[in-house]
This record gives structure tokens, C-alpha cells and sequence, in this order.
């Protein structure tokens, strides 16, 4: 810690991490809380946010409020959590991934596996759970770096630059990692969510 | 298929690009053109647009949550004595 850090530290009660708990604390809640919709979860999230607070002042360079980096901190911890979760039953084969999606034309570059018809209302969806389920369990048959920039991108709606910076990949890179994210999960939607009946997704 | 036009499999890889980032004005006319021929490539457009929309609606502006949803009296001391030990 620097002297000028240390007393302002010392000096200035603004400065501890107890003090952003009391005043950010419920506001970081109900941001995680609407994100991830489990409060034990929520309450986790918020307490590991708080702790990288606590270990990482000195990295506050206040050029943000302290609110702002509170919750890019816990933005952060969301992502790994969500990238957890999507990794519960993991298969991580990149080879395998570039296979399946050039599986999906002839040679010639027309659709071999053509979309099918999805036929939904994007509003009323949204609301079961079983289709973020099923996302999920899609999403953790990706290699893990395909899947993280899918979440950042579409989940957490994160610029391609801002991926490029996350995952040190190029810009052409990261639209191709994105691309196939998109390939392979839209097949995988229709497979294990849109091809099945209300009965069937059980 | 003529050699100036895109084929299914590059549409959909520049489609799936022009979500991210403008395509250069040609590019995306051969596009557009391929998209009013082939329904399959439109549809693959509509679904991961779609899937945009699925995903990010899910994820709600934490405004949106009742504002007097606060941290339960439990979780709030559990994190306050947490932060307490590892300040020391």
C-alpha cells in the first residue's frame, strides 16, 4: 500500500470495504439477485464481490465510483458462475465442437442439418426455467472459452471488443468463437427443446 | 450458384458476424439478397437473433427487482463478520 493509500485508509471511513457493505450491499443483492434468480446464490456472489473488495482496494483508483467497481467485481463473479454452472458436465473437446458445426453442410457450403422451425413466442419463453435449463446443459457441452464468450456476449451483453480484451483473442477470433457458439447451441436447442413435446422436455 | 454469391455456409458465418460488428455495404448486400432466396439461412438468422433475445431477457435490470428486497438479516451478518475476519 502506498503511503498516500495507507492514510487515506486510515483516516477517511469511506475507504473499508464494511462501509461499501452497508451502503452497497442490498443494491449488489438485488443486481445478482436478478441475474442468477437463486438467493443463496445472490447472498454468495455478494459476499465474494465484497471480499475481492476488501483484498483488492488498493486497485481502486476511484477513476470509477465505487459503486460502478463494485459491480464490475461482481459482473465478474456472475460470468464465473454462470461459466460454472454451464460447466457442470463437461466435455471439452474443441475439435469435436469444429467437427459437429462443419457437420452441419455439405460440401458444397449448402445446410445439410437446415434450421428447422422453431415456431415460438420469444416473450412467453423466457419465463421456464426448463429452457435456461436446457441452455445450460447446451452451453456446458462447448469448450470452455467458446462458452465464456457466449455469455459475455449474450448473456451479459458485453461488446466483441470487450471480449476480445477478456479472452486475449484476436476480433477475427472472437466472431468465429462466437459464431460457433451460436451454430452448435441453436442445433442443440432444437434437438433437446424445440423437437420435443411439453412431456417429452421431462 | 454464381461465384460472386455467398454460399449457406459463409452467410450464416457473416450473418452470425453482423451481430457483432458492421459489415463492409457489398458483403452485406449479397447478404440480404441471399436471405430473400433462402429460407433456411433466414431462419437462421431469425433464431439467433432469437436466442439473443432469450438470453437477454433473462437477464434483468437489477431495477427491476423491488427495491425493498434487501440482503436477509442472516446472509448480512454472515457477510459483515467474513469481511470483519479477513480484515484482520
Amino acid at each position: 500500500m502506498t503511503q498516500i493509500a495507507e492514510e487515506i485508509s486510515i483516516t477517511d471511513p469511506n475507504f473499508d470495504p464494511e462501509t461499501w457493505f452497508d451502503q452497497y450491499g442490498d443494491y449488489l443483492y438485488r443486481f445478482a439477485l436478478a441475474r442468477i434468480r437463486d438467493q443463496a446464490v445472490a447472498e454468495d456472489l455478494v459476499q465474494e464481490t465484497f471480499l475481492a473488495a476488501l483484498h483488492g482496494r488498493n486497485s481502486f483508483k476511484g477513476r470509477s465510483t465505487v459503486k460502478t467497481w463494485l459491480s464490475a467485481i461482481l459482473k465478474h463473479k456472475i460470468v464465473d458462475y454462470l461459466r460454472k454452472k454451464s460447466r457442470e458436465q463437461v466435455i471439452n473437446d474443441p475439435d469435436r465442437i469444429n467437427e459437429t458445426v462443419d457437420g452441419f453442410f455439405h460440401k458444397d457450403g449448402s445446410w445439410k442439418v437446415r434450421p428447422g422451425n422453431w415456431n415460438l413466442d420469444p416473450s412467453k419463453i423466457h419465463e421456464q426455467h426448463e429452457f435456461m435449463d436446457t441452455l445450460f446443459k447446451c452451453l456446458s457441452e462447448l469448450p470452455d472459452r467458446l462458452s465464456k464468450a457466449f455469455i459475455l456476449r449474450e448473456m451479459e451483453g458485453y461488446s466483441a471488443k470487450e471480449i476480445c480484451n477478456v479472452l486475449q483473442v484476436s476480433s477475427t477470433n472472437s466472431w468465429v468463437m462466437l459464431h460457433r457458439a451460436r451454430m452448435f447451441l441453436r442445433r442443440c436447442l432444437e434437438i433437446f427443446w424445440f423437437n420435443k413435446t411439453k412431456e417429452e422436455r421431462r | 450458384m454464381s461465384h460472386w454469391m455467398f454460399n449457406c455456409k459463409e452467410v450464416s458465418r457473416r450473418v452470425s458476424e453482423s451481430i457483432d460488428h458492421d459489415l463492409p455495404l457489398y458483403p452485406r448486400m449479397l447478404i440480404r439478397i441471399h436471405l430473400l432466396i433462402c429460407r433456411y439461412c433466414a431462419r437462421f438468422r431469425r433464431q439467433i437473433m432469437m436466442l439473443r433475445e432469450l438470453c437477454r431477457n433473462r437477464q434483468l435490470d437489477e431495477n427491476s427487482i423491488d427495491p425493498s428486497v434487501v440482503l436477509p438479516p442472516d446472509a448480512r451478518e454472515r457477510i459483515r463478520q467474513t469481511l470483519k475476519s479477513s480484515s484482520i
